[in-house]
């Protein structure tokens, strides 16, 4: 029997490929006879295209083809997750900075470069949305033609979605202390290490496609979808991505490359360079307006909130961003009475994704921010406030939905107590103090199938992407501990919808909670089955057979899985399939179409050192605490937290996409666009874990993996606050906006009303 | 028309002799057409350390070099750095210490934190963080690998 | 990138023959830190690439003769920075090359490339101008000696000729009791790009002089003479108004990097900062 994996800090799996570099990211797999693509974009961001000239790239030696939106079928298909709003390639006009106009198909990766930068585009600038203010002006142009919309008053609008959540009478509801304030957080970029990319291989009717993708069986089906054909005949290989983030969740160029594929049949490889990722996806970014009550002793008495998210050109699952994000607008806390307004607005910009955090740490900026300011305004500490609001468990949040399922004051404890909250300060130091909670995945499905060989060896195939977040790590110690196999002789397979059963994706935490159940339940299913083997084998009735800790008891008797199989199937080299599933299913009316899983609850604490003069912040604790019902695996939840820390501080400290006049990314690429080095690390960076088992994941276990970028801004502008006493709601805090502040004396300019 | 031009140089031990076009970069060739695809590309203007390699014993980025440079001289990857099926304290400690996650990153930052030691067996931590400031980590693992850096500064004798 | 040949000349007068051959089109490559780039991102056109790295001539590395230290144009930034005789007589210089690029950048970015990339922003020149720095341009004619500030005319604009190159950049012991500082100002800690950058020397009889990077086209040099600011007694409000005047001169503009105003202001405090630590320098001894 082995000692039990869960709860043990595991070495990751795959850890020895990627360490030595043997492990096979997209851009390092080669097929035979393989083409280069290059996309063509223009330098502008909404322009009408005048005329594409691609015949002195079609001339250049080792180009095979070189195509535009007019040698595609008519009209040009249009794919997404959730609308069917996006091009193949542009269609007379781009939307955006980036968009490709053509696609060049070359012998060589040199050559598709040359030959795209030969293809001639005349175009006209056009008019266009960069910006919220211009985005709900009914005077601006519009983004998407409203024939490509739903039906309904928003088409003729750039209002993809207006969602209006709360509960209460606000006008009936008085307060003594009202905060009002505007709050801004910005374009950035995911920034994954591993550029975006894909190949694609045309053959019998169908598409191999290789693709880091976080979710293969939805660019599975939008492929079948696109090109009517059954799913049996796209098959999607999806090696683990370098770092995703959100960002690697929907398919980008994948139908662009099945057309090359087809047209030139022969093996096609995009590979993005980083500034053609940057013009590929971003996070939504957000305007908040928002009046919050307060009672004289700190209680909430409402909130209300006016939310604008900025998406881009095309949906893709921003639509979501903005739902999800902001039915938790109220965040952790007992809210009387909400009214929370939210827009998706569409621009001609980066389409906007998915990206850690799936819009909350927009929302908990604005949030947390006024929590802050409240404090002040009534003398009480930011720890103090935040303490008397925050729901026990059991309490709501959204009245009639899934209650604070967390002892989340223990977590705040931690927090103040890991970041020295109180201590005496040195002069041009602050402390802050922030919450956030994320709504986990709500509905899904996940299978897994679990084969237990004859020698006692296990492989599990499981449909999640390990994107750095270590699933195959945490699958494979729940097997271990659940049929008593060593965990050197478990092996994970992932990544193939030819091979391994359906899930629905890799996003919002959801891994270990959903597929971890799915493979739990198909552990189960082996132990029945070794139940009635061991039954057979000692002749005694299945009910005398129990299964405790991975091993097989037969009254008195104990042997392991392994041997029982070994015994009744050896002979035959045979083996024990299981199958698991995790299921929740739509929730009729539910705004969310289903309640949250689980709640991901972090807080996160500063204490920082302000140079006053230049406006540069030292960052001396940064402490975040989660609340992770279990941790399976200590270290890789560590891991990942402070990961999210980091690129928490990334948006709170430096990072922003900077549009010019005309739209396009003045900042694009890695020597303007900065995120945070060795250099940036905290002086002193802590994560901790508050484990009650009271998740709903195997072993109680929850989320993790986004909770600790949920509200780094508003706990480290908290900090820079007490170190300065000036106020920003603008992010990124950077020396020059931070030393604008205090040059400026910005204290708290918040509208306040006392009653 | 422009000419490959002939090179010699010696990969992790081993002597090549292989003609190259002058506007391939170190990296392009090790990768594509020497197959060595554990050194990755991502900025390819030399601010992430992806591409870090050792060119005759100093570390540097293999995307800011073309291949033809190197003529003559001796080039170490992160498949060159131990044998196969072991790995060198470094790898070993990165594992041990959480600093891998997604792993993009990783060849190169192994490939700095190797040189770091190599030069200064007992760095300390702002040498360190110095050491490692050339390789961007999105999965934020920095902590870690200071951590890992440590670990194997502490083992080797002062 | 776009195809281009590749020279590599054994001798300086090969060199020149390659530059006269191809003119304009040809460019230098020593550590290619910026070449590359340019290149790769089509702000450069090049038909030829001359890779100086093979001339015998350039040897050794960090040389010093006749009171001079002299750099050869193929020495990187880390090998100057490893020499500790350098290291204890241009200790703000070193603590500018520290700051170029990364350990990687550093160990392939030559120091005369810095200089020859002509970048506004470049950490070496200000210190290089207080320090004295030469230029040794080379031609088929014979050698001119530039003083750095002068080199360097505008963003991407030096004094070379056709045909002419940089063999080397030259730097005079100080011959007299000399405290010299350094700073910049980042968006961040790592490795990153000046939103400014300045370097001051003080001398015995209180000279002070500054050079301002990355607020004006080029270089800007100033000099006070009045005694003010090496007495650190003096009022502090007449110490910022002579600093003023100096940063009068500079003319920063706003970009993605920074704005005008705040770099404007970023120049008076490091101003103060680097005065006070080249004062305290130069009473230690340190150069």
């Amino acid at each position: 029997m082995t000692a039990s994996q869960i709860g043990s800090s595991t070495r990751r799996f795959g850890g020895y490929e990627r360490v030595t570099g043997s492990q096979e990211f997209v851009a390092d797999l080669r097929l035979d006879g393989m083409l280069f693509v290059k996309l063509v974009s223009i330098d502008c961001a909404r322009a009408r295209i005048v005329s594409v000239d691609t015949s002195a790239a079609r001339g250049l030696a080792g180009v095979v083809a070189v195509v535009t939106s007019d040698d595609l079928p008519q009209p040009v298909p249009r794919f997404g997750p959730v609308y069917k709003d996006r091009p193949i390639l542009a269609v007379g006009e781009t939307k955006y900075h980036g968009e490709p106009v053509a696609a060049v198909v070359a012998e060589s990766k040199e050559v598709a470069e040359v030959a795209a930068s030969l293809v001639a585009i005349q175009f006209e600038e056009l008019p266009a949305v960069f910006t919220v203010a211009s985005a709900l002006n009914p005077l601006s142009p519009l983004v998407q033609e409203p024939e490509l919309r739903s039906a309904g008053t928003l088409a003729s609008t750039n209002v993809l979605s207006e969602q209006v959540f709360g509960w209460g009478d606000l006008g009936a509801t008085e307060a003594d202390l009202v905060i009002e304030n505007d709050y801004c957080f910005p374009m950035v970029t995911h920034f994954a290490i591993e550029p975006h990319g894909c190949m694609v291989v045309s053959s019998s009717g169908g598409f191999e496609v290789w693709s880091p993708v976080q979710h293969p069986y939805l660019l599975q089906a939008i492929l079948a979808d696109l090109f009517d054909l059954p799913l049996t005949r796209v098959r999607v290989v999806a090696p683990d991505p370098g770092g995703a983030f959100g960002g690697k969740q929907n398919p980008k160029f994948e139908p662009l490359l099945c057309f090359l594929a087809r047209m030139t049949n022969r093996p096609v490889r995009l590979i993005l360079t980083l500034e053609e990722s940057f013009q590929a996806t971003r996070r939504t970014s957000a305007e908040i307006h928002i009046r919050s009550g307060f009672s004289r002793d700190g209680l909430l008495c409402f909130q209300d909130i006016e939310s604008n998210f900025l998406l881009g050109a095309y949906a893709d699952i921003a639509g979501r961003v903005v739902s999800k994000s902001n039915y938790l607008g109220c965040g952790p806390y007992r809210t009387p009475v909400a009214k929370i307004r939210a827009r998706a607005l569409l621009s001609h910009t980066t389409p906007s994704c998915a990206f850690r955090g799936f819009g909350t740490p927009q929302v908990a900026w604005a949030l947390e921010s006024q929590m802050d300011a409240a404090a002040r305004h009534l003398g009480i500490d930011g720890l103090q406030i935040r303490l008397m609001n925050l729901a026990a468990k059991g309490e709501d949040v959204v009245p009639g939905d899934v209650p604070a399922d967390g002892e989340w004051a223990q977590s705040v404890q931690k927090a103040a107590s890991a970041v020295g909250w109180g201590e005496p300060l040195e002069p041009n130091h602050g402390r802050g103090i922030a919450v956030g909670i994320k709504s986990g995945a709500t509905t899904g499905l996940s299978y897994s199938t679990i084969r237990l060989l004859f020698d006692g060896s296990v492989t599990i195939y499981a449909g999640t992407s390990d994107m750095g977040q270590g699933a195959r790590t945490i699958f494979a110690q729940i097997v271990s501990d659940e049929l008593g196999v060593p965990i050197e002789q478990i092996d994970v397979v992932m990544g193939d919808t030819s091979v391994v059963p359906f899930d629905l994706q890799t996003s919002a935490s959801r891994s270990t909670v959903f597929m971890g159940n799915a493979i739990l339940d198909a552990c189960r299913d082996i132990q029945l089955q070794v139940r009635e083997l061991a039954a057979e084998l000692h002749g005694t009735a299945l009910e005398n057979v129990r299964i405790v800790a991975g091993g097989v008891f037969i009254s008195e008797v104990k042997v392991s899985i392994p041997e029982v199989v070994q015994a009744s199937l050896g002979r035959l080299r045979g083996e024990l399939i299981g199958n698991g599933t995790m299921r929740r299913t739509d929730i009729a009316n539910h705004p969310l179409g289903g309640r949250p899983a689980f709640f991901e609850f972090n807080c996160t604490a500063f204490e920082v050192g302000v140079d006053v003069e230049t406006g540069e912040v030292s960052v001396i604790k940064h402490v975040s605490v989660g609340d992770t019902g279990k941790s399976l695996n200590p270290l890789q939840v560590e891991m990942q937290d402070e990961g999210a820390a980091i690129m928490g501080l990334g948006h709170t400290m430096m990072e922003h996409v900077i549009l010019d006049e005309s739209g396009r990314i003045a900042n694009l690429g890695a020597l303007d666009y900065r995120i945070p080095t060795s250099k940036d690390l905290p002086l002193s960076l802590s994560t901790y874990s508050i484990e009650n088992a009271d998740g709903p994941g195997p072993y109680g276990s929850k989320g993790v993996s986004e909770g600790a970028i949920l509200c780094t801004a508003p706990a480290f502008a908290s900090a820079v606050t007490e170190a300065t006493g000036v106020v920003i709601r603008n992010l990124p805090l950077t020396p020059e906006r931070v030393w604008r502040a205090i040059r400026d004396g910005a204290s708290d300019s918040s509208t306040v009303e006392q009653v | 028309m422009i000419d490959a031009l002939p090179v010699v140089l010696n990969i992790n031990g081993l002597k090549y002799e292989f003609e190259v076009l002058p506007y391939r970069s170190l990296l392009d060739v090790l990768r594509d057409e020497l197959g060595l695809t554990g050194t990755k590309e991502c900025c390819a203007v030399g601010e992430c350390g992806a591409c870090t390699v050792h060119f005759d014993g100093r570390s540097i980025n293999a995307c800011l070099m073309l291949a033809i440079e190197a003529d003559g001289g001796s080039v170490t990857t992160i498949e060159g750095i131990a044998p196969p099926g072991e790995m060198t304290r470094v790898q070993d400690a990165f594992l041990e210490h959480g600093a891998v996650q997604c792993g993009f990153c990783i060849p190169g930052m192994v490939m700095s934190a190797e040189y770091l030691l190599a030069r200064n067996p007992h760095p300390t931590e702002e040498e360190t963080r110095e050491g490692l400031s050339g390789n961007l980590c999105r999965c934020g693992g920095y902590n870690r690998m200071l951590q890992a850096i440590s670990s194997v500064s502490e083992e080797s004798t002062p | 990138m776009k195809p281009f040949l590749y020279q590599r000349p054994g001798s300086l007068a090969q060199t020149f023959d390659l530059l006269s051959e191809y003119g304009s089109s040809a460019r230098i490559l020593a550590g290619g830190t910026d070449l590359i780039v340019g290149l790769r991102q089509q702000s450069v056109d090049a038909s030829v690439l001359v890779d100086i790295k093979g001339i015998g001539e350039f040897l050794p590395e960090v040389a010093f003769a006749d009171g001079h230290f002299v750099i050869g144009a193929t020495t990187d930034i880390s090998r100057v920075c490893e020499n500790e005789k350098f290291r204890a007589t241009f200790p703000a210089l070193v603590e500018a090359m520290e700051t170029v690029g990364s350990v990687q950048i550093r160990n392939r970015a030559t120091l005369v490339g810095n200089v020859c990339n002509a970048s506004p922003a470049a950490d070496t020149v200000p210190p290089l101008a207080i320090y004295g720095a030469m230029v040794n341009v080379g031609g088929r004619d014979g050698t001119r000696q530039v003083p750095v500030q002068e080199f360097i005319r505008g963003p991407r604009q030096t004094a070379l000729r056709p045909g002419e190159f940089v063999l080397s950049v030259q730097l005079p012991v100080p011959n007299a009791p000399l405290g010299v500082a350094f700073a910049r100002l980042t968006r961040r800690r790592g490795v990153d790009l000046a939103t400014v950058n300045l370097s001051c020397s003080i001398d015995s009889v209180g000279t002070v002089r500054f050079a301002f990077g990355a607020v004006g086209p080029r270089l800007v040099l100033g000099i006070e003479r009045s005694g003010v600011l090496a007495d650190s007694g003096a009022p502090a409000g007449d110490r910022d108004a002579a600093l003023a005047n100096l940063i009068a001169a500079t003319s920063p503009r706003t970009d993605i990097r920074g704005t005008q105003d705040y770099r404007s202001a970023m120049l008076l405090v490091l101003s103060r900062r680097i005065l006070a630590e080249a004062a305290g320098r130069l009473d230690s001894g340190q150069p």
